[in-house]
């Protein structure tokens, strides 16, 4: 298995030297290995929205190295880490993220033409990924007339089309109703296991983690226990994973 | 507590109200500029010495135009205003308060802030108002006499029609804000994009456009006659023909650029151009009033130009700076200060039937003279020389010519004679020497003394006086210093509303936009595709009514005719001019909205 992301004794500290300061993140160290579906957990506060901000490259580290694909963050300048957003990472939002004034083909299209796809490809690799996340029918349609859980696909269309390294989900069904939570989960499953596509998602909701082939607790800026799937079912996980918060609270 | 709560929800909203503040105060104080010119009786009457009817009519349509640009930029204002304040007020009516009681804040809070921001416009109206008439005066060497800074009557006015403005404002955003459900005064931002017209109901619109448009440049081109027909048809006509157009004409085509896959799927094309799509229907309105403020701005700073071009005709017309007859010694001294180019005398003697000129003088030296005709559309002058043997023939342009040179009591039949008779004859010696100068404008102060104190010597000269450089220059700028002034004045007003209009409206729209760059920015946006990004959507913003404008003024100048010779006459200056400024005001615009949607405190330039 080769390895997608590495994290290297990352720390991330907020307020100036001499002033209050407070420690975020204090040495995270992991790894992710190509087609693994990975989820970090944490209660609000543990430092899971600053370790996905430095791992999406949108945050520097204070100290630390985060390598994906072998390549360190940290070396790169401003147009590389855009460059290197664009072309190695996919993200889904808790809020879609979605713009509003671009239809939902638009949307799709942005990373493409952002790395200068020629233009004649770029409507097929639409069709092809919108066929695969059942979205052909609403391409024409602005994100505001589609429903939360089919803006949340369009949203995962818009990160894989381009495929990345690696797809970021911050918290991808915080905003869905139950059952459009499920189909997300389900595709996103299904996206892994079929199409081998590695991803990474941060939440705090079990049920999403539970998805999940390997769990990572973050807790107080560090990364507690971890927790494999291995051969058990989701079901089988899931209350595998309640016993364990259950426990540890 | 419902009071302490709404002023802490301004102190909250600080910028915006700022924003919002300064827009009005700006609205205001040019509308109070503009009335301190159009209803200025001594103003128009001493300072505009022309048809005044035409005059009144074109102020007249300058109030109208105005009027509807403040009405328009006001509702803008105020939906505004409401829109910044609705969710606040929507949180106090989930909490329980009376939405009487709400209705009756935000009546007094729109009618308050309008008041205020009315009162402070005409007073930095006066300030403006003076800074900018003595800017103009001194500048542009003009004698305007009856301009005053401070005018009661447009006090009146604007306070009384400002204040109506936002009484209804007031009243409209109470009604509003009491009949709409709560749910919806704090859910209101996700309410979903509009659809789009039909593409058939959109070419109607286009085409009605059009059409209107052409009407009303026709119309422009009316003889000024008609300025009963031509004022209100332009009026209606331009400003219904450009809301048309910009709504469906412009949208088609982005809409037509966005379906062109090879040009919008490259870089962040289809991303402006949706940001475009998304403005030029909320933007349609503005879009509308800047073209036309556009149009005026630049229209009055051409006219203004163009008036200050008679000047240089008055001088074209005649070819000798000054005529002099009299030999005392004030002239005479006032004549060693000229800076003299070339000088030429002809001595004649008087008797009781006629003037006697030596022939040899005119032969040495020829009396030249500027004759009159029409080059390009163009007034222009050729110098040709007057024919020595037509001197004599009365009736002859070189015969009138040469008696407008010579004193009026002189007036009798020219004879040429030789140096022997003319020694021979008896009869009063005078002479007439003709001057022309280096540079009239510099010697002009020296010249037009001469010619008055020739005229306190004599009554007899002021047929010479009449007809003379110096007293010509002086009639022409005395008439057309007041269309300059105006000129000048108005086209700065209607800059500084455009400038304002177009910066309130783009700025309001920034907040919203700084979510859409944001998330560009994380999807891995290079920060300068992102600033062209900007510069192409702001700049197509400018373009657009630019273009619409420049056409607006190309037909409008028609309606000078009257007055200007020429009117389309070295139009390339006042376009220069105007559009250097508009670049400027561009860059800041874009400059200003960069800092708003680019800069945050949260991640965004941290990569930098």
């Amino acid at each position: 298995m080769t390895e997608i992301l590495r994290v290297e004794q990352v720390t991330k500290t907020y307020g100036k030297r001499g002033e209050k300061q407070y420690q975020a993140l204090k040495g995270i160290n992991f790894t992710v290995n190509s087609g693994e579906y990975v989820a970090i957990m944490g209660a609000s506060g543990s430092g899971k929205t600053t370790l996905l901000n430095i791992l999406s490259t949108l945050d520097k580290p204070t100290s630390g190295h985060v390598f994906i694909n072998h390549e360190d963050n940290s070396t790169l300048n401003a147009n590389q880490l855009a460059d290197f957003r664009s072309k190695q990472i996919g993200f889904i939002f808790q809020d879609f993220n979605l713009l509003e004034n671009l239809t939902n083909r638009e949307n799709i299209a942005l990373p493409l033409s952002l790395q200068g796809i020629s233009t004649k490809r770029i409507d097929p690799l639409i069709d092809r990924i919108a066929g695969r996340l059942g979205i052909e029918q609403i391409l024409a349609k602005y994100p505001a007339e589609v429903s939360g859980g089919q803006k949340q696909r369009v949203a995962a269309a818009r990160a894989l089309v381009h495929e990345p390294a690696i797809l970021l989900a911050d918290e991808p069904t915080g905003a869905l109703d139950s059952k459009s939570a499920r189909e997300l989960l389900d595709t996103m499953e299904d996206l892994n296991q079929n199409d081998g596509i590695t991803t990474l998602m941060v939440t705090h909701d079990p049920f999403a983690a539970s998805f999940a082939s390997r769990i990572l607790f973050i807790k107080d800026g560090k990364i507690g226990k971890q927790m494999l799937k291995n051969e058990l079912s989701r079901q089988e996980f899931y209350h595998l994973l309640i016993d364990h918060l259950d426990t540890d609270e | 507590m419902i009071w302490k709560l709404s002023l802490t929800g301004i102190k909250n909203r600080f910028k915006d109200y700022t924003v919002l503040f300064s827009g009005l105060v700006v609205a205001s104080m040019i509308f109070y500029m503009f009335l301190t010119i159009a209803i200025n009786p001594a103003f128009i009457k001493n300072d505009i010495q022309t048809s005044t009817s035409y005059v009144q009519f074109t102020f007249g349509f300058g109030i109208v135009l105005l009027v509807i640009i403040s009405m328009i930029y006001l509702v803008y204002a105020n939906s505004f205003l409401l829109s910044m304040r609705k969710h606040d007020y929507g949180m106090y009516m989930m909490l329980g308060a009376k939405s009487s009681k709400i209705g009756l804040l935000i009546f007094l809070e729109t009618l308050i802030t309008g008041i205020l921001a009315t009162s402070a416009g005409i007073i930095l109206g006066f300030g403006l108002t003076t800074v900018v008439a003595k800017l103009l005066i001194d500048k542009l060497g003009l004698t305007v006499t009856h301009f005053s800074p401070i005018l009661l009557n447009a006090v009146l006015w604007t306070l009384i029609f400002f204040t109506l403005m936002f009484l209804f404002g007031a009243l409209k955003n109470a009604r509003k804000l009491v009949h709409t459900p709560v749910i919806n005064l704090l859910k209101d931002e996700q309410k979903p994009a509009e659809t789009s017209l039909k593409t058939g109901l959109r070419s109607v619109e286009a085409i009605a456009g059009l059409v209107l448009l052409a009407i009303g440049y026709y119309t422009l081109s009316l003889p000024a006659a008609m300025i009963l027909i031509i004022i209100p048809v332009a009026l209606v006509t331009i400003v219904a023909g450009s809301y048309f157009t910009f709504n469906s004409f412009f949208s088609a085509l982005i809409g037509f650029l966005l379906k062109r896959k090879d040009f919008s799927y490259r870089g962040i094309r289809v991303f402006t151009l949706g940001q475009l799509k998304f403005r030029i229907h909320d933007y349609t309105k503005i879009l509308t009033i800047i073209s036309l403020l556009f149009a005026l701005a630049l229209g009055a700073i051409t006219v203004g130009l163009n008036f200050s071009t008679l000047k240089d005709q008055a001088t074209a017309s005649t070819y000798y700076d000054t005529t002099i007859v009299s030999s005392s010694s004030a002239v005479q001294e006032a004549k060693r200060q000229l800076h003299i180019k070339h000088e030429q005398t002809y001595h004649y003697k008087e008797n009781k039937k006629y003037l006697y000129f030596k022939r040899a003088e005119f032969s040495a030296n020829p009396v030249k003279n500027n004759e009159f005709y029409v080059k390009n559309d163009t007034p222009a002058y050729k110098t040709i020389n007057l024919k020595i043997a037509d001197l004599a023939k009365q009736g002859t342009t070189a015969n009138n010519a040469l008696n407008s040179m010579l004193p009026a009591n002189h007036h009798k039949p020219i004879r040429l004679v030789s140096q022997q008779k003319w020694a021979s004859l008896k009869g009063d010696k005078q002479f007439v020497t003709l001057l022309t100068v280096k540079n009239f404008q510099q010697d002009y102060p020296i010249l037009l003394k001469i010619e008055k104190q020739q005229l306190e010597e004599s009554k007899n000269y002021a047929n010479v006086y009449q007809s003379s450089k110096a007293g010509a220059y002086q009639l022409v700028m005395n008439f057309s210093s007041g269309f300059e002034f105006m000129g000048f004045f108005l086209g700065f007003a209607f800059l500084t509303m455009l400038a304002s209009t177009l910066m309130f409206k783009i700025l309001t729209g920034a907040a919203s936009d700084k979510i859409r760059y944001q998330m560009l920015f994380e999807m891995g946006t290079r920060m300068s595709v992102l600033r062209n990004s900007i510069k192409n959507e702001i700049g197509i913003l400018f373009l657009l009514p630019g273009i619409l404008g420049v056409v607006d003024v190309l037909f409008g100048l028609q309606m000078f005719r009257v007055f200007l010779p020429a009117p389309y006459h070295n139009l390339w200056i006042p376009f220069t001019i105007f559009i250097i400024l508009y670049i400027l005001y561009y860059l800041i615009t874009v400059k200003l909205y960069e800092k708003i949607v680019l800069k945050s405190d949260s991640v965004l330039n941290k990569g930098e």
